[in-house]
């Protein structure tokens, strides 16, 4: 409830700065509007210093824009995914020599809640040492089950699928869990762990 | 008289419900729904991946008539403007996979052909009818939208398209 309070309040600052911020702007457009006759008629060389600042302030005000988005943006993830009932699953390819990612399916609970296709480019990045958040959702506390489906191109461009399968225990925080794809070089095998970050 | 006012208030219903059905939904001027999709050759591409070119995406299925003449036509012009930065993406909505990937085989086209089996895709793009052709612009708006197809409607899409390489 608290919680609620502090975010509605949060928003109303954001709407108060967002107002704030175009009155300055409007009153700014009306200062710089109000001068612009006798500048005018002012020497050539003032010129390129007025564009200047001109220019700094569109920037200073581009910057404020791409910072209130932010903040918004961080308001609208607490609103949507409150942290005490928040599980992210991440997913991170280490090597990937024995295996090309195509799909990832989800299940939590045996409800299936992402499909993601790959492009090449995606696969790429993962392979780079990026690291995906596939699924941000919302879980109860309590016992849950997460099975995901991996397809690909296996060893010798050999369709495959496989599965992982964890139980985990989601308490009154946020949850994260990382899905692994690593080499298994003795076995000349692709394997896939659920790893849970405590 | 409470009858009467209960058949009004339907009436004023039936009424409303046709005025919001009348007006359909259109993507014009608005972000190109990003979709990622499997292609004949098996990748999976995306649309978003695509940004910084002119993309045309065409919706076709295999017992639509018009698409049999608008696939040939829509491969010419991707032949000739391939170079300068157009991207053309056919979707094939066919439910039955395999022929729908037969028959895009058999047409031997040479931009990517996509399956939306599922037609979620189409669903983001409100399909309606077949084909339709959208023209989405460097920056991922869609600025043009055209269902059906009959010959001569090419040069409406050369138009839009050199228009929108030109930005």
């Amino acid at each position: 409830m608290n919680r609620n309070r502090r975010s509605v309040s949060n928003i109303a600052c954001a709407v108060l700065l967002t107002c704030g911020w175009a009155a300055t702007a409007g009153a700014q457009a009306t200062d710089a509007s109000a001068p612009a006759a006798p500048d005018a008629s002012a020497p050539a060389d003032a010129a390129p210093a007025d564009v200047k600042t001109l220019d700094q302030e569109v920037q200073g005000l581009k910057k404020d824009v791409i910072d209130l988005n932010k903040d918004l943006f961080v308001l609208e993830e607490e609103l949507l995914y409150p942290a005490n009932t928040q599980v992210a699953l991440y997913l991170s390819m280490d090597v990937g020599a024995f295996f090309a990612l195509d799909s990832v399916t989800l299940k939590i609970d045996n409800k299936e809640v992402k499909n993601y296709l790959y492009t090449a480019r995606e696969a790429d990045a993962l392979l780079k040492g990026g690291v995906q958040q596939i699924y941000l959702g919302n879980l109860k506390a309590g016992k849950h089950e997460l099975v995901a489906f991996f397809t690909g191109k296996g060893p010798a461009e050999r369709d495959y699928k496989r599965g992982a399968t964890t139980i985990f225990e989601k308490g009154v925080g946020a949850k994260y869990l990382e899905l692994k794809i690593t080499d298994r070089v003795a076995k000349h095998q692709p394997e896939f762990i659920i790893k849970d970050w405590e | 008289m409470r009858r009467g006012f209960l058949a009004g208030s339907l009436v004023a219903c039936a009424l409303l419900a046709a005025s919001s059905v009348a007006a359909p939904p259109t993507l014009i001027g608005k972000p190109a729904p990003d979709f990622v999709l499997k292609s004949l050759d098996g990748t999976n591409l995306r649309l978003s991946e695509y940004r910084g070119q002119v993309v045309l995406v065409n919706f076709w299925a295999r017992w639509a008539g018009d698409s049999r003449q608008e696939i040939p036509a829509l491969d010419r012009i991707n032949t000739t403007y391939q170079r300068a930065g157009l991207v053309v993406l056919g979707i094939s909505v066919d439910e039955d996979l395999r022929r729908a990937g037969e028959f895009a085989a058999s047409m031997r086209v040479s931009y990517p052909i996509l399956f939306d089996t599922g037609s979620n895709v189409g669903r983001d793009y409100f399909l309606e009818k077949m084909p339709m052709t959208i023209l989405v612009d460097r920056a991922g708006i869609v600025r043009y939208s055209k269902t059906g197809f009959k010959l001569g409607d090419e040069r409406a899409y050369l138009d839009q398209i050199r228009e929108l390489l030109r930005e």
